[in-house]
């Protein structure tokens, strides 16, 4: 009974406590604006270029956008609270780590599957690219396991936080990573085999692919195996962040990390 | 009787390291084998110059630090191996305005520790509700703790230290920056845990706090303890001399010293109080020292000279200073 409060009433009042500076004047331009602007560019020097259709750079910037809260909210859960000063009383509770830390993804997953749909919604309008409605359920779904996975690898990046006090600025590089190696404008097959390797194994990947295919109008048998990856691959991330926690909560004990702010 | 709290050589060193190519690596021993046992409701004073090693041995103590050798026991537990058993059962306070979600009500701060301490939903209200009234927020509890005052912070911190019902209490310095009123009102908190029978850990620069609140101190210099006792029996260790405070206005140093040398002269120390330089000079049983005293003070502006008998704080700086 108690994990599951601290997962979900814990989770929610720990993202309230954290995230009560993300006002409608914050979160509009940055989380909405941004990503539409992202969407629009790469659309634009498509078309320009010559190459891919709007429905393409509407879906890969979209949910490629779902990394910035997913990442980085993530990452701020642990690297905000060491900076507060929080993050000590916290892991002197007895509270076990893995639903007190999980229980924190879950607002952050919603948060990035919102900012992602609102960009294929508003990208598919502005640019006129057409998605089937039958295809919107199934597209939903895969941009909530996309979200997952990238939460997953923010819940490592917050693990590095325990030790590191600069981890949270690897985030924008990562970022980066995943805009270049996912897909998300160049399709996996047209990058080099060494990029399209490692785009494999990050988050997203598979969700974007999986999107642009229920966007043309393909059936769940077709995606089901890319959407099972990409939760494996989301899994497996949220898996190495909660050992990473485990390992890293030590080694701030033994190296008296959460000290420096 | 098992000891509240077991603390035995304790030791802790830190490694620091700078430099981006050429890394260099320093290691500092912040507690050099800290002994000492905290019976069951009694009211222990950790008392120190800062860097001495307070937070430290309190940090090993509530599990946030793993000692570099030694051992220490709450309850009986183990703080290296026996981590939620002693997590269970301690709670823990520092002083200062951090360590809130400040974007969060004090009720809202309370209700989340309260999840995670693992307080049952159906007490979680009644037991929120008693310690904000023990701590005086009742009715100020909606608001965000951003619009709190420091006073306010720090009630808020015991109360979310005491929201299981620890047997165990820590407080780092919890008076540090509270205007007068508002620590009266914190020993006043602090006495009543005692009260309840509770055993409570303090640190605290405030020599009067630890002579009114303490059942026994532990003075800690440079990472070891140099002294321990009642507060009665550590102002005896001066108490067989008498203390010159001298008021001048400008002293030098070299003033400073000379006053050191006079025989029958334990400690001198210097006290800014506004425009006024307090030479506070602590001597031997039968020592007269005023006359050389004010001799040496030839040339500085002098003014009122008196004697009273050593506090607390004289037999403190006394045994930080030798």
């Amino acid at each position: 009974m108690t994990s599951t409060r601290i997962f979900f009433v814990g989770g929610l009042m720990s993202y309230r406590a954290l995230f009560g500076w993300m006002n409608p004047w914050i979160f509009i331009p940055s989380l909405l604006v941004s990503p539409v602007c992202q969407i629009l560019l790469f659309a634009y020097i498509g078309r320009s270029a010559g190459v891919g259709d709007d429905e393409f750079y509407v879906i890969g910037n979209a949910l490629n956008y779902a990394a910035i809260p997913c990442m980085f909210a993530m990452t701020f859960t642990i690297g905000g609270e060491r900076f507060a000063q929080t993050l000590g009383l916290v892991l002197a509770t007895p509270a076990r780590r893995i639903p007190l830390f999980l229980g924190r993804s879950l607002p952050v997953i919603l948060n990035g599957w919102f900012v992602a749909m609102f960009g294929v919604v508003v990208g598919s309008l502005l640019l006129d690219a057409h998605i089937p409605g039958s295809a919107w359920p199934l597209i939903a779904l895969v941009v909530a396991v996309g979200s997952l996975a990238s939460t997953g690898l923010g819940l490592v990046m917050g693990a590095l936080n325990l030790v590191y006090r600069d981890g949270a600025t690897m985030g924008n590089v990562l970022f980066l990573v995943l805009l270049i190696f996912t897909g998300t404008n160049v399709a996996l097959d047209d990058l080099p085999g060494w990029m399209a390797a490692i785009g494999r194994c990050l988050p997203l990947s598979h969700a974007i692919e999986a999107t642009r295919m229920l966007g043309d109008g393909a059936t769940w048998g077709a995606v089901q195996g890319l959407v099972g990856t990409e939760a494996l691959i989301g899994l497996a991330y949220v898996a190495v962040g909660l050992a990473t926690i485990r390992l890293f909560e030590h080694l701030s004990r033994a190296g008296a990390t959460l000290d420096q702010i | 009787m098992t000891a509240a709290v077991e603390a035995r050589d304790l030791r802790r060193t830190f490694t620091t390291r700078s430099g981006a190519l050429r890394r260099t690596r320093k290691e500092v021993e912040a507690v050099k084998g800290v002994s000492f046992e905290i019976a069951p409701g009694e009211l222990f004073g950790l008392l120190g110059p800062n860097g001495a090693g307070k937070t430290t041995t309190i940090k090993m103590l509530i599990t946030l630090l793993i000692p570099s050798s030694g051992s220490a026991h709450v309850l009986g537990h183990d703080v290296v191996t026996d981590l939620r058993e002693v997590r269970r059962r301690i709670g823990y306070v520092f002083g200062g305005d951090r360590g809130l979600y400040e974007r969060l009500s004090g009720l809202d701060n309370l209700r989340y520790f309260s999840e995670l301490y693992g307080v049952a939903p159906r007490e979680q209200k009644k037991r929120i509700g008693e310690l904000l009234e023990l701590v005086g927020l009742t009715g100020r509890e909606g608001e965000r703790v951003e619009g709190y005052s420091r006073g306010m912070r720090q009630r808020l911190h015991i109360a979310r230290g005491l929201l299981h019902d620890p047997d165990v209490f820590f407080l780092d310095e919890p008076s540090i920056g509270i205007d007068p009123v508002g620590a009266r009102e914190l020993r006043a908190t602090i006495a009543g845990l005692r009260d309840q029978g509770k055993t409570v850990l303090l640190t605290t620069h405030y020599m009067f706090e630890a002579d009114e609140l303490c059942d026994r101190i532990a003075v800690i210099r440079s990472g070891e303890i140099v002294a321990e006792g009642t507060p009665t029996q550590l102002k005896g260790l001066v108490s067989a001399g008498r203390v010159l405070e001298v008021e001048t206005y400008g002293i030098s140093d070299d003033a400073v010293e000379a006053v050191r040398g006079i025989g029958g002269v334990r400690t001198v120390v210097v006290e800014d109080r506004g425009q006024v330089q307090v030479l506070v000079v602590s001597c031997e049983s039968g020592a007269e020292v005023t006359q050389p005293a004010l001799a040496r003070l030839d040339g500085t502006r002098v003014g009122r000279v008196s004697h009273r008998d050593p506090t607390l704080e004289d037999a403190y700086v006394e045994l930080v200073t030798r």
